[in-house]
């Protein structure tokens, strides 16, 4: 918890609030009553630091693939790089894995600059690519082993297996796995030397909800071991589900920074009551009037904006006073989806298409 | 540089190969039924015109109207070897497959025949014996147009004979021209398709990706392709020796120059194949491309026939392919056992050779732009 002391731009009166690093809060000024939000930035330490990317630049010709952009990583948490199809999330991710060169900025993993230490970074990090397909003849077992050679640090391949749940399948040749199977060995391969940083490249993508249900609880797993695990991802759901953090990136600009919670409180419309079929239908003037903040209203059906949770009963207990009947009543929280659309206009499913 | 990791990547391309039943046929079983088909086949090639040289070293009257008698067979064309040449010397220097000579004494003995019948006047016939199309075909002529001579002079005893002389050393077939063929052709098959894959599979399924995030090197990673594309190499060599002696008892030499061809052979080719790889990156395409470049060069080259039966702009156009160079050196060095020739045509496979796999590793990129 950090303490802030911050003065209101009316009447200068100073306040001290306190929230936590990356929190939005909401401040009242205590003398003037005006309502402000203060954000506690996301302070961390050297020494937590995983990844550290500073003003990341790709230009392909006239295009900005990316676009000038800085994040840090921080250690053991899974970090969720998300956007949609084509905004620079892989570019990004492969010039941090050095496979692409930056126009300009600089990256730093585990402290070091992947310029002029990348072979030493090689040892400590483990990388799944886009659309990463295996050698085709080899078993998973013999997979696993081929690349565990080619380190210096190697861990228990035996102990791989069982973790992600591979040892009915580890003498199956690569090419007659399913897709998440694939996946999984892909993962897998990513951590034969006991990596301290896993990327993961759209680990899901065009996979079946199971096989993806599958990937997400690997990864869960990483991050109980307390790998740091970088992942790209135009899934919303899987970010939503996995990350503690998320960089939202739009056309090679990180747009967004911050974790779920953060994200939904800054830029979504917070929690929103919707009203079924209400049998007055001034129903909606008489909320406004009220001082309620209503959204939308179609055919009985009303959508209000709730600030905070009591405010729920606050509606119903002026739709009783007034003697306003309705079918149901629904409450729907703000989602990344909902974050993303205020940010960009438009639908992060959409894009993605 | 590291042995351990080159050991692993090579073991990984071995399990590979062994497991790919495709790969496995292209590199075993096609050339072997090549070499079993042809070597029952032959070669029958149908040329309008044949090309005999002669040498006349008895320049009587007897010998003049045999030589007249060879201009008036209209598919026969007649070049004269001067005199004072060794004909040997002569036809190694022109590369000739078949050549006549009419010796000194040649028309006198021809006379001496009419009075005793015991005396014959023999010419002699120079051919590689390799040479189952054009040459044949020349010797077959020069046989009927003996044939009717005698039946003009006497009736049809026989006066003029005909010795056939080898040009090379030991009795080769046609099978012994072709199995150095098949070999160079298999070997470069196997080094353009191997690196397109490595270079546009891989790349398309991320292990090109995947590999550079690890801390094999690409010197270490291309090295350890080297060596197997080394071991299918004389993987496939030694079948297709063993196929040629055990199914058609070919005579084959092994040697220093032999085996430096077949190095340089597939580091030309694999970098060939990188070339390839390198540019074109789809891989139906790539195959294509390298269907479309080693396809024509396995007929332009002398694989399967000897260049001297093709067009004279042909012949030409061969001395530009790589693979007309692989095969006269490995010829030259397996059969014909001439040492200098094979010398010289190492020598130009290996410069081919740098040239290409410096082009190929120079190019061939992990990094993406």
């Amino acid at each position: 918890m950090i303490e802030k002391s911050v003065q209101c731009p009316k009447c200068k009166t100073v306040l001290v609030c306190t929230g936590e690093p990356g929190e939005v809060v909401k401040v009242k000024c205590s003398s003037c009553g005006m309502l402000g939000k203060v954000t506690f930035k996301n302070f961390i330490s050297s020494d937590e630091v995983a990844i550290e990317v500073a003003n990341l630049k790709k230009i392909y010709g006239d295009l900005a693939a990316v676009n000038g952009i800085s994040f840090r990583v921080k250690k053991g948490e899974v970090f969720a790089f998300l956007g949609p199809n084509g905004a620079g999330k892989t570019t990004t991710v492969e010039m941090i894995e050095s496979i692409r060169v930056p126009t300009a900025g600089s990256i730093k993993i585990l402290g070091k600059d992947i310029k002029t230490s990348f072979n030493e970074i090689k040892e400590k990090i483990g990388i799944l690519p886009q659309e990463f397909h295996s050698y085709e003849r080899l078993t998973v077992k013999e997979t696993l082993m081929y690349f565990s050679k080619l380190y210096e640090k190697r861990t228990d391949i035996d102990q791989i297996i069982s973790m992600m749940d591979l040892t009915e399948h580890q003498k199956m040749l690569y090419r007659n796995l399913s897709g998440g199977l694939k996946q999984r060995v892909g993962v897998a391969i990513s951590l034969v030397n006991d990596p301290e940083i896993v990327f993961l490249d759209e680990p899901t993508t065009g996979l079946d909800p199971k096989a993806r249900r599958e990937v997400w609880d690997v990864i869960a797993g990483l991050k109980k071991r307390r790998k740091t695990v970088f992942l790209t991802t135009h899934y919303m759901e899987e970010a939503e589900h996995l990350a503690d953090h998320i960089a939202v990136i739009h056309k090679g600009k990180i747009i967004a920074e911050g974790s779920l919670e953060q994200l939904i409180q800054k830029y979504g419309m917070g929690a929103v009551l919707h009203i079924k079929k209400c049998s007055n239908s001034h129903a909606n003037e008489i909320l406004k009037e009220r001082g309620f903040s209503v959204l939308s209203e179609k055919n009985g059906d009303i959508s209000i904006k709730i600030d905070y949770k009591e405010r729920v009963l606050e509606i119903l207990a002026e739709l009783r006073h007034a003697c306003i009947e309705y079918d149901s009543i629904d409450i729907r929280r703000s989602n990344l989806e909902e974050v993303f659309l205020n940010l960009t206009g438009a639908r992060l499913s959409e894009e993605t298409q | 540089m590291k042995p351990r990791i080159i050991i692993t990547d090579f073991v990984a391309s071995m399990k590979g190969w062994i497991r790919s039943r495709g790969t496995i046929f292209w590199s075993i079983v096609f050339p072997i039924m090549l070499i079993l088909i042809f070597g029952a086949i032959f070669s029958g090639t149908d040329n309008t015109t044949y090309t005999i040289y002669v040498q006349d070293l008895d320049e009587s009257t007897w010998s003049q109207n045999y030589i007249d008698t060879l201009k008036n067979i209209s598919v026969l064309e007649v070049e004269n070897i001067p005199q004072d040449v060794s004909i040997t010397d002569y036809i190694k220097e022109k590369d000739l497959r078949g050549a006549l000579l009419i010796p000194d004494g040649f028309g006198s003995k021809v006379e001496q025949s009419f009075l005793n019948p015991n005396i014959k006047a023999n010419l002699s016939f120079y051919f590689d014996p390799s040479d189952q199309g054009s040459t044949a075909v020349v010797r077959s002529i020069i046989g009927s147009s003996l044939q009717e001579t005698n039946l003009f002079l006497t009736g049809g005893r026989h006066v003029i004979g005909m010795d056939q002389v080898s040009t090379i050393t030991s009795k080769f077939k046609y099978i012994d021209f072709f199995i150095p063929g098949m070999i160079g052709f298999t070997i470069m098959q196997i080094c353009i398709y191997g690196s397109i894959e490595r270079n546009t599979k891989y790349r398309k399924d991320g292990i090109l990706r995947k590999l550079q995030t690890t801390p094999i090197t690409r010197t270490e990673w291309i090295l350890a392709k080297m060596l197997f594309m080394l071991f299918l190499s004389f993987f496939s060599t030694s079948v297709a020796v063993i196929v040629g002696i055990l199914a058609w008892g070919v005579v084959i030499n092994i040697n220093i120059w032999m085996i430096a061809i077949i190095i340089a052979n597939s580091f030309l080719f694999s970098g060939l194949g990188m070339l390839i790889g390198r540019f074109v990156k789809e891989e139906e395409t790539a195959d294509t491309a390298a269907g479309a470049i080693s396809f024509p060069m396995m007929f332009l080259a002398g694989t399967f026939f000897p260049l001297q039966q093709m067009p004279q702009f042909l012949q030409d156009f061969a001395r530009i392919l790589p693979l007309y160079y692989v095969n006269e050196g490995l010829r030259n060095s397996m059969i014909n056992l001439d040492y200098g020739k094979a010398t010289y045509y190492t020598l130009i496979v290996f410069v081919f050779a740098c040239v290409f796999f410096i082009a190929g590793v120079l190019l061939t990129k992990w990094k993406e732009d």
